[in-house]
């Protein structure tokens, strides 16, 4: 099994640390990767850290921060995909590349300096990408002496903030990443505290297991192969079968399937993640979703969606890209309803003509028919991105279709 | 072990992506096992058939086994091979004894610009992996260049849920690397699992074998007894040298691979 962990939180509490320490610890690393880093350290005269493991870019060693998102690859009782993302504001895009496919967050807070800005922000982001677990580590203990009221105050803190978003049940741990405390190994300075290692709670997660929804199979292209003609695509929710009559929306074409083709066999069904070809024959083409008639896939042209921008602005008025499973359409920015403040989840005004970046926003969208749904019953269609000039510039939820 | 089937998958998805957003794409081919692994995974998403260009860069200093494994294999699979060489500097006799740096930016980045110019590709498919460099493991899926071939690392788009980023203007292209969360490890219990040929100089001879294939003057074998894909798997599974540990172009001085890839090298 493999989970997804992304690490967030504010600059410099220690996430890039945290994670270089779970390599040293655990000795994923190879043999060479120390005295690499070694030399670097005298040739720039920097002083030893953990994160260097992770910040490979020249500036990133210079600077002393994370720019960009890595991901590695660590072994507990299953095998853990470790995200680590910047804390900087100005990174906020490279974060959520990061985060997007994570199950689990580890949300970095140090001791000493308690929720700041973007523990809040990440924690808001966390919580709009739908990340069900939240782990949060309470970094630094070192520099409190390891006491239990330094860990109980910023517990106390991050609580508050949670439950604000709907996290009624995190987990605390009391950690020293720089010392190696109850992160792979158990601190022998906590005396008071009685609960497992960061490895040992990632370790306990049992990664939620998708009830059977309906199928959602979307389409990416058309071949034709030696005169068939192989539709192909990803099975995003629920299970496709060989003799399935199916229902492609928006171009509104019903077929049977009568072959699931994967170079170079055949097979009989096909579930959840699967990237397929089906022979239909005619008819189905990119930007299709299909399903079976039993579940069918509404269209709709008009939705209220949860935006965060990450770039530039966004008027009332104005006309985007919008891309939503394999579906590329035009979209017009209809109404914004609320403009949230990405720190603190306020609502800073309604009815606004427009919201800038890092700030976030509902957002009623017209776009030309398409099959989307609600990111709470299907997220793999109910999640979208928005371009402007080409370029990436927000990531949103759908909440309500057929506004 | 990571499931092989989830990894496959996500690839396929990724390939097709590129083969629907972009007009002219081609896969590049080192010969190596893993662009070797990407060439299958390419015969899959199209049932046997790849329908673009893939592209050998051939500096002049690759093994001749490699040679020879590359059109043993280009026939047997039809494959609609395009060789891109800088035959100028080549004649002129640049090599890794001027330095490594400028060797590989003129035999591999240059060479590759030339055949981009020629073509006009606008999506490159490259085999690089995450596990494999500090570098590349801050890459993308889909990695813009500009119009000059350059990576801007310090600014990269936005890549959530599978929705890519597109071209940004003329002359800029798409590296796309559709196996970047795969792990070397992956890759041979995949070559195993798919039975994908691969060039015998990753078998162990007289105590040594190469991990990570190159040009000869800068490839190193390691010491290894591991003679069949299945020692390679036992291997890799205890071994806690780098995977690149023979190859010296990453080595010779510190971000060198930042900065070779900074101006577009793979």
């Amino acid at each position: 099994m493999n989970l997804n962990a992304v690490i967030v939180g504010h600059v410099d509490h220690g996430k890039s640390t945290l994670i270089g320490r779970l390599l040293y610890d655990s000795e994923a690393l190879p043999e060479d990767k120390l005295a690499e880093i070694q030399k670097l350290l005298e040739e720039y005269k920097k002083r030893f850290e953990f994160a260097y493991f992770l910040d490979s870019f020249e500036e990133e060693l210079k600077e002393e921060r994370t720019i960009d998102t890595t991901r590695v690859l660590f072994k507990g009782k299953n095998y853990y995909t470790i995200v680590d993302v910047p804390g900087h504001k100005e990174f906020i895009k490279n974060m959520l590349t990061g985060a997007c496919h994570a199950q689990v967050a580890i949300l970095v807070v140090s001791a000493p300096d308690g929720v700041q800005e973007q523990t809040r922000r990440h924690a808001f982001l966390v919580h709009l990408l739908g990340i069900k677990e939240v782990i949060v580590a309470v970094n630094k203990m070192d520099l409190e002496g390891y006491e239990q009221g330094a860990f109980e105050r910023v517990k106390a803190q991050t609580t508050q903030l949670l439950s604000s978003l709907g996290y009624t049940e995190p987990r605390f741990i009391p950690i020293s990443a720089m010392e190696g405390d109850n992160v792979y190994k158990p601190s022998g300075k906590m005396d008071w505290y009685r609960g497992p290692t960061l490895i040992q709670a990632l370790d306990e997660i049992e990664p939620e297991m998708a009830g059977e929804k309906p199928l959602r199979f979307v389409v990416q292209d058309v071949y034709e192969v030696d005169s068939e003609k192989i539709t192909v695509g990803r099975v995003e929710s629920g299970t496709l079968r060989r003799g399935d009559e199916l229902l492609f929306q928006p171009s509104g074409v019903v077929a049977e399937v009568t072959k699931i083709k994967v170079f170079p066999a055949e097979v009989e069904e096909a579930g959840v993640g699967e990237s397929i070809g089906i022979v239909v024959g005619d008819g189905p083409r990119r930007g299709d979703v299909a399903a079976h008639k039993a579940s069918p896939p509404a269209v709709t042209s008009s939705f209220l969606g949860e935006v965060a921008l990450l770039e530039g602005t966004l008027s009332r008025g104005e006309r985007l890209e919008m891309k939503c499973g394999t579906k590329r359409v035009d979209c017009l920015v209809l109404e914004i309803r609320e403009r949230i403040n990405s720190e603190t989840g306020e609502v800073m005004g309604k009815g606004v003509e427009q919201i800038g970046a890092n700030e976030a926003a509902t957002i009623v969208f017209q776009t030309e028919p398409m099959v989307v749904e609600k990111f709470s019953e299907i997220p793999e269609l109910g999640r979208f991105i928005l371009a402007k000039g080409g370029k990436n510039i927000a990531a949103g939820v759908i909440l309500e279709k057929g506004i | 072990m990571l499931d092989l089937k989830d990894l496959e998958n996500r690839s396929i998805y990724i390939v097709r992506e590129t083969y629907a957003e972009f007009e002219k794409p081609a896969v590049l081919w080192s010969t190596g096992k893993d662009s070797t692994t990407m060439l299958w995974l390419c015969r899959k998403a199209f049932f046997g058939r790849i329908p673009f260009p893939v592209i050998h860069i051939d500096t002049g200093y690759k093994f001749k086994q490699m040679y020879q494994f590359r059109d043993d294999l280009a026939r047997e699979w039809g494959l609609d091979l395009v060789i891109a060489k800088n035959e100028e500097a080549f004649a002129q006799g640049v090599g890794p004894k001027e330095g490594k740096f400028e060797c590989c930016t003129k035999l591999k980045t240059e060479a590759l610009r030339r055949c981009l110019e020629e073509h006009g590709f606008d999506a490159l498919i490259l085999a690089i992996r995450r596990d494999e460099h500090g570098i590349r493991a801050k890459e993308r899926y889909f990695s813009p260049r500009d119009e000059n071939f350059r990576w801007d690392y310090k600014d990269q788009p936005l890549e959530m849920w599978d929705q890519f980023q597109g071209l940004l203007g003329a002359g800029t292209h798409m590296r796309v690397h559709p196996i970047l969360h795969w792990r070397e490890l992956d890759v041979w219990e995949y070559v195993k699992q798919e039975g994908i040929p691969v060039n015998p100089m990753y078998f162990a001879q007289n105590g040594k074998r190469y991990r990570s294939l190159g040009c000869e003057p800068c490839t190193s074998p390691i010491e290894s007894n591991a003679a069949s894909i299945d020692e390679i798997v036992e291997e890799l599974k205890t071994t806690k040298i780098a995977e690149r540990a023979g190859r010296a172009q990453d080595k010779e001085k510190t971000f060198t691979m930042q900065k070779l890839r900074a101006l577009g090298y793979m």
